[in-house]
């Protein structure tokens, strides 16, 4: 263990943590992008991760697949691609193909930006995302992906003034923030990634990037670098409180002074039954989706006592203004879930937002549980998903109050033999 | 190279864990990279484990490799420290299989005693699921099984029960109920809830009962090699195999007796088998003859899946059922020589042996088969078909963890299984009456509207004969509903983007709200409030 240095304190574990790795990224991703496919290349652990862990079973076609790196394939120079990009071509016509790293291939050290650039045509570009798990967790490959698509993000002229929002929310959600920014005053240039990959937003020296997904460093220093735009540094906008901040940072990039400070007063108002049963409620976050810094924010604000929040990886800068919000409570990076039970034992804490690795052992222990996975499947962003997102904290409280007592000794007898 | 959507198998690494996450005081550590531990996931979720699965990762990074660092006998530290299991087993992913790391030098230099640790470093390129779980299964009873005392009265030990095993609990509660009815006692169960010290006493039982071809069968040969023990490998599946399975149990077990001068074990009264224990034990030979049942004769069924329930099955739809094979198929290559010769005469052509789901899921749709026994996957291919299909085999999903007692083993399993072909064919039945008659009930039609955006194929039928069916007029929704309340295309569009499950709620909940508010139209900005207002 070790403190990072800087104005706001952070402990750094060894990264022994329950998590998925980039891949997982695919899982929403192909739904977000309409006209593209991703594929990975890969081994038979990465399929059996997509179909197994994320419940992800073949409905249609789906738009994602996996080049399967076998043993006779290891001995070979560079993986040959083309008859699967052409059957993926044949069968899915996609606008983009996606092609991701894995680890093996990444051990292997295929050069997957020149096989990326040997497959690509005019007509279907072909692009690489690092995905690997030897370096990516769960949400960071969406990072990845965008960084890939900024060569197709149009420049955008100078005096050409809008934001674009960072990361990818569904249609409704993009909706609401457009129809937001446009009651503010604040000229849309669109999302990265917009849902079609010939629609995807220009980006110039006076765009500025918002942020709305809070494992998206990379790209952003990479559009400040290459297209000279601005990234609002602000607080995400989950909660009343996340949400009035980045609006009205967002507004004053735009020189337009709002005070927005009756909508959170009536936010918190809507959700007061909510914030009633979280105050002063130990919550316990584990690390898993890298949302947790504003999660336990916006848990702070609403009242809640947050024990510990720790996360896989903390950008200083991306996130200054979450840590700055987070003054006093314990975060850690990187963190040792072993060192992380015996805290939560000892803790005792009222509610835990962990993975799904450790969510049902966590329940099994006593403990009420919520799977970090759900903050990403549910619109929680800016005014219209303050409901929601106290909800995900208060029903699994408010449905453990509900059930019947419950003794283990009784309930769980040889549920799983191995742990009796 | 090949595209890869979805496989049967899963990964050694699973395997691995499969029979080590059944075991008390065991622990895996994988030397992998962060995105392995998704296997985790498989038993946190799937079974609902209340523990925390006995797997580590000791993760691997693209850092660590570059700088030659390895985490491994640090992992093996905290685990020992945390954990103190009897047995730690480590194993290599894919990729860090590539590594060509000397593992054992690396287990060496945590400092954990050696007898309590066990590489088991194989090629996962090479070696998948089962036979990794199998493989493991041996290498422990190799370590740890020793000579020894018989027990005092018959014992029996059931080999190859692991985690995630299919109707595994309910398989397993119905082979001791038989047993107990015989009064032969379990020794042992491995590798389901053993530790340890149940392994070093697997000799002591009279008889192996290995009844899954894919994991423990092995383990029960190695056993009858070294220690002299007899094993049973047939899996009672269907009436006529389980009276030939006790038959063997009580041959074998009075072999065993009449040496040791104990007195025979005897077949008691059939009712004996039965829940009530005063009933006949299953009900399929009688409702195998009852005239409902006749129309089975034609109905054509295609089987699917892993070696030993493909086989059992097919054997159960004909022999027991009556029904029509028109094919069967395994993904288990290793095994597939053992399937054909079980299966001799059973079906009209080649068994099929493949592990691309797309192949199955092609030959189901030229055969239209009456019903499909297979996998999850298969059940998808058929959803989309529209042919009845039951799950018989892994793979498996959350839907195949039920809670209540449907064993596929013994008298209990026969019934079972009778009932889900019965109400998968049912169902089929009605569809085709409607289908034929061209009056499409209003409740399929609601169905058929709720899953839109995910393609309904029309089923295959051969309808030429028979009016078509009426193409459903979709509950159309005219830009006026019936109490007064209009919707602008712009709302009307933005409610299309909520996913078409919680859609009608949508519609209700904001019509509700825009009354509240007066408002007699729903524009976007109605909608907009409304979502905000009401969360979502």
């Amino acid at each position: 263990m070790m403190q990072v240095p800087g104005e706001f304190p952070i402990i750094k574990e060894d990264n022994v943590t329950h998590s998925f790795c980039g891949l997982a990224c695919v899982g929403w991703m192909y739904q977000k992008i309409k006209d593209s496919f991703f594929l990975i290349l890969g081994t038979h652990t990465c399929a059996h991760f997509l179909q197994n862990a994320l419940g992800m079973m073949i409905f249609a076609k789906p738009r994602f697949g996996i080049a399967l790196i076998e043993e006779g394939d290891l001995a070979k120079q560079e993986p040959t691609l083309e008859e699967i990009i052409s059957e993926i071509k044949a069968d899915h016509n996609p606008s983009v193909i996606f092609l991701l790293s894995s680890c093996t291939p990444e051990v292997m050290k295929v050069d997957f930006k020149g096989l990326a650039h040997h497959l690509s045509t005019p007509d279907v570009p072909v692009l690489f995302v690092p995905a690997s798990g030897l370096v990516y967790n769960f949400t960071q490959a969406e990072d990845s992906v965008l960084h890939a698509l900024v060569p197709f993000c149009p420049e955008a002229p100078a005096g050409s003034k809008n934001v674009v929002f960072l990361g990818s929310v569904n249609d409704s959600t993009a909706d609401d923030l457009r129809a937001e920014a446009e009651a503010l005053g604040i000229p849309v240039g669109g999302f990265l990634p917009e849902s079609r990959f010939d629609r995807m937003p220009a980006i110039g020296p006076d765009t500025v990037l918002a942020p709305i997904q809070p494992y998206l460093s990379r790209v952003a220093v990479k559009l400040e670098r290459e297209r000279g735009a601005r990234t609002l540094h602000s607080l995400f906008p989950f909660g009343p409180d996340g949400t009035r901040v980045f609006w009205e940072d967002l507004a004053k990039e735009f020189g337009i002074s709002v005070d927005l400070r009756d909508r959170e007063k009536a936010a918190w108002e809507k959700i007061s039954k909510q914030t009633e049963l979280l105050r002063a409620k130990k919550v316990f976050l584990t690390a898993d989706t890298m949302m947790e810094l504003p999660l336990a924010r916006f848990l702070k604000s609403a009242g809640a006592d947050v024990v510990e929040c720790s996360s896989a990886y903390i950008n200083k800068k991306f996130l200054g203004r979450e840590l700055e919000a987070l003054a006093g409570v314990r975060v850690v990076e990187q963190p040792n879930f072993h060192r992380q039970l015996e805290d939560v034992e000892r803790i005792q804490p009222d509610l835990i937002v962990t993975s799904l690795m450790t969510a049902n052992p966590f329940a099994g222990h006593g403990f009420v549980v919520k799977w970090s996975m759900e903050f990403m499947l549910m619109p929680i962003h800016s005014w219209s998903g303050v409901i929601s997102l106290a909800n995900l904290f208060v029903s699994p409280l408010q449905r453990r109050s509900k059930l019947p007592a419950f003794d283990k000794e009784v309930w769980l007898e040889g549920v799983m033999p191995s742990a009796e | 190279m090949r595209l890869a959507f979805w496989l049967y198998e899963g990964t050694a690494l699973h395997g691995i864990s499969r029979i080590t996450n059944s075991m008390k005081g065991v622990h895996t550590v994988y030397h992998a990279p962060q995105g392995d531990d998704y296997i985790t996931a498989t038993y946190s979720m799937l079974e609902r484990t209340p523990d925390f699965p006995g797997l580590s990762i000791s993760v691997v990074r693209g850092r660590d490799l570059a700088q030659g660092v390895s985490r491994l006998p640090g992992t093996l530290q905290q685990v020992a420290h945390h954990y103190s299991p009897d047995l730690t087993v480590i194993a290599p992913s894919c990729s860090t299989a590539l590594l060509q790391e000397d593992l054992h030098q690396l287990a060496a230099h945590s400092g954990v005693p050696e007898e309590k640790l066990l590489v088991y470093a194989l090629n996962p390129f090479r070696v998948s699921e089962n036979e990794a779980a199998d493989g493991l299964l041996v290498e422990l009873v190799k370590r740890f099984a020793v000579a020894q005392e018989k027990t005092s009265r018959p014992s029996v030990n059931l080999l190859g029960f692991t985690s995630l095993g299919f109707h595994l609990r309910a398989n397993l509660t119905s082979l001791r109920r038989m047993l107990q009815t015989l009064g032969v006692s379990v020794n042992v169960v491995a590798p389901w809830g053993a530790g340890i010290e149940d392994l070093r006493k697997l000799p002591a039982a009279w008889l192996n009962i290995a009844p899954y071809r894919e994991i423990g069968a092995t383990a029960a040969s190695y056993l009858g090699e070294t220690f002299g023990m007899p094993a049973i490998f047939e899996a009672p599946i269907g009436v006529e195999p389980t009276l030939a399975w006790l038959a063997s149990v009580i041959e074998k077990i009075n072999a065993v007796g009449a040496e040791r001068g104990v007195p025979p074990v005897s077949m008691p009264k059939l009712n004996a088998f039965s829940l009530d224990g005063m009933s006949a034990p299953s009900g399929v030979p009688w409702f195998a003859r009852t005239a409902d049942m006749e129309s089975f004769s034609n109905k054509r069924a295609f089987v699917f899946g892993d070696a030993t329930h493909t086989v059992s099955i097919v054997k159960f739809l004909r022999d027991e059922l009556g029904m029509q094979i028109i094919g069967a198929g395994t993904y288990m290559h290793r095994h597939a020589d053992a399937v054909r010769k079980e299966l001799e005469g059973y079906l009209p052509g080649e068994l099929m042996v493949t592990d691309k789901f797309q192949d199955v899921s092609k030959v189901i749709e030229d055969e239209m088969p009456d019903l499909v026994c297979g996998t999850q996957m298969e059940r998808h291919s058929c959803r989309k078909l529209d042919v009845p299909c039951m799950v018989i085999c892994p793979p498996t999903h959350i839907e195949n963890h039920l809670l209540g007692y449907y064993p596929f083993f013994g008298f209990d399993g026969a019934d079972v299984i009778a009932d889900r072909v019965y109400l998968s064919c049912k169902l089929g039945l009605e569809k085709h009456l409607i289908d034929f008659f061209g009056d499409a009930g209003l409740e399929y039609e609601d169905e058929a509207s709720a899953s839109e955006g995910a393609p309904h194929a029309s089923n295959g039928h051969d309808n030429s004969g028979a009016p078509g069916s009426p193409v459903p007029s979709s509950p159309a929704h005219s830009a006026m509903d019936a109490d007064g309340m209009s919707w602008t295309d712009e709302a009307e569009n933005m409610l299309k983007k909520v996913p078409f499950f919680v859609r009608k709620k949508v519609r209700k909940n904001t019509e509700n709200f825009a009354r509240d508010q007066g408002e007699s139209t729903v524009t976007a900005d109605v909608f907009r409030q409304a979502k905000e207002s009401l969360g979502g």
